[in-house]
């Protein structure tokens, strides 16, 4: 009796438990496919965010010349449109050897930068969404590295984007065989995400962003030093020191580039501005004392470097070898005489 | 075989101050001038430790590169043209750092896979859909 009253509930139960399931799993089904999409809508249809009030809508550097890209060579390509643009005519296969790593089928970033350098040009990085448009705005094409593909499938690859336009919701590239590619924001900005929105302004040294930071611009003409692009470099620092008139580092950059150039009146007068507005840079004097002794100013260079030695700093150990360097002048050209 | 001794030592020779004079580093006149790293990066890079290590790092990029099929003349002067903190910031995750390629090729495999898994279905009969597989017989 309580056997067969039992049999048919539990029959019951367990239907009510089969169509539940069912049921859920077709709405599983659904919401999945809805949300799939939803998905795809919302990645094509983003709205850009509202650019600054001095940017206009839309703007596109059509003068910006277009190389298609060779089998794995959208490095060379991409840097190529950018030298190009910035006024040095080159073209991606005098690129290959600077940029390319063949085992990697592919160009590092960092070799971009360092190409950029070594044809006297400032790098210069931006790792922001929202720095991206203001540059196009104020006629800089921008080379930016997307991941074409999914983070466990990569496909890295350089475009350089040189337009957007804002109503459409779009944005313009140069890309691989495609002169003028129109991507929609949102794929743009998920590609883009996946390298952390890295972009490389290529520009004269005379130029600065539209968004120049003191610190990222000072970096930029540093590799030009680096990389014994004086000439660059000191346009590089004049520049930096026309926009930050305080700088520090932009006048010991200039006052280096002038000596390793061999310009010693150049390079005085960098120094010498650098300790009137920075009486505490011990560097300064130090540096200074460098380009007095060479020009056999010997007292004059005795006294700067006294004076870096007093300071004193992390780099005292340097300011008193070059005291002791000066000393050993004196007395040899004492004994000479 | 003496005059290939001969000719051997001259090229050894000559190897030899051409190779020191690309290595040898480049000092300038005066060790004790401080460079613009240093006044920029303040306090992060100026101890020894740190100089030497950027030193060190800079060979590992250089030797890394040179094992990549890069010619070594070409491996130094891309990373002479780095400053020691990017040097850094690369040193230790050179493989792991993003190679741009671009999808070219990616495009030319999917499309030929596609092809051949639809030639062999052709062939099997599946499907039917390139018509020099099964031509229809002529009456």
């Amino acid at each position: 009796m309580c056997l067969h009253s039992l049999t048919p509930l539990r029959n019951d139960s367990m239907t009510i438990c089969r169509i539940y399931l069912y049921v859920r799993g077709i709405l599983f089904l659904i919401g999945f496919f809805v949300s799939l999409l939803a998905g795809c809508a919302e990645f094509r249809h983003v709205k850009m965010p509202p650019l600054p009030e001095n940017v206009p809508p839309s703007h596109e550097l059509a003068a910006v010349p277009f190389f298609p890209q060779e089998a794995y060579q959208c490095g060379p390509a991409a840097l190529a449109m950018a030298l190009s643009s910035s006024g040095l005519p080159v073209k991606p296969e005098d690129l290959v050897e600077e940029v390319y790593t063949p085992s990697r089928k592919g160009s590092l970033q960092m070799a971009m930068i360092g190409a950029c350098r070594r044809h006297g040009r400032l790098a210069y990085e931006i790792t922001a969404l929202d720095s991206i448009f203001p540059e196009i705005a104020a006629g800089h094409p921008v080379i930016i590295l997307q991941n074409l593909g999914l983070s466990w499938y990569p496909l890295w690859h350089y475009a350089v984007v040189i337009g957007y336009d804002a109503a459409e919701g779009t944005v313009i590239l140069r890309s691989g065989v495609t002169a003028r590619k129109l991507m929609p924001f949102g794929v743009f900005e998920k590609t883009w995400a996946r390298s952390n929105y890295w972009g490389l302004l290529v520009l004269q040294p005379t130029q600065l962003p539209a968004m120049a930071k003191e610190e990222s611009y000072l970096a930029a003409v540093l590799g030009l030093e680096k990389a014994r692009q004086f000439q660059a470099s000191i346009s590089g620092y004049t520049t930096a020191i026309t926009r930050w008139p305080q700088s520090l580092p932009a006048r010991m950059g200039l006052g280096n580039s002038y000596y390793a150039i061999g310009d010693l009146k150049g390079s005085e007068r960098a120094f010498r501005e650098a300790i009137n507005l920075h009486p505490n840079a011990g560097a300064g004097y130090n540096n200074l004392a460098h380009v007095l002794l060479e020009q056999g100013r010997y007292s004059e260079a005795l006294e700067a470097a006294r004076k870096a030695v007093s300071l004193g700093g992390p780099l005292k150990a340097t300011y008193e070898e070059t005291f002791r360097e000066i000393k050993s002048h004196m007395s040899q050209n004492a004994h000479e005489k | 075989m003496h005059r290939f001794r001969r000719s051997a030592k001259f090229v050894s020779i000559f190897l030899i101050i051409f190779l020191s004079v690309i290595y040898m580093p480049v000092h300038s006149v005066f060790a004790a001038m401080v460079g613009t790293e240093a006044v920029l990066l303040d306090e992060e890079m100026q101890s020894t430790r740190e100089k030497v290590r950027a030193f060190l790092d800079r060979e590992d990029v250089r030797t890394h590169l040179t094992a990549q099929g890069i010619d070594p003349l070409e491996a130094k002067a891309r990373v002479d043209s780095l400053s020691d903190a990017e040097i850094q910031h690369i040193a230790d995750r050179i493989e792991q750092l993003p190679a741009g390629s671009g999808v070219l090729e990616v495009i030319v495999i999917v499309a030929v896979v596609f092809f051949l898994v639809l030639l062999i279905l052709d062939m099997i009969g599946v499907t039917d859909v390139f018509t020099f597989i099964n031509p229809p017989p002529k009456r």
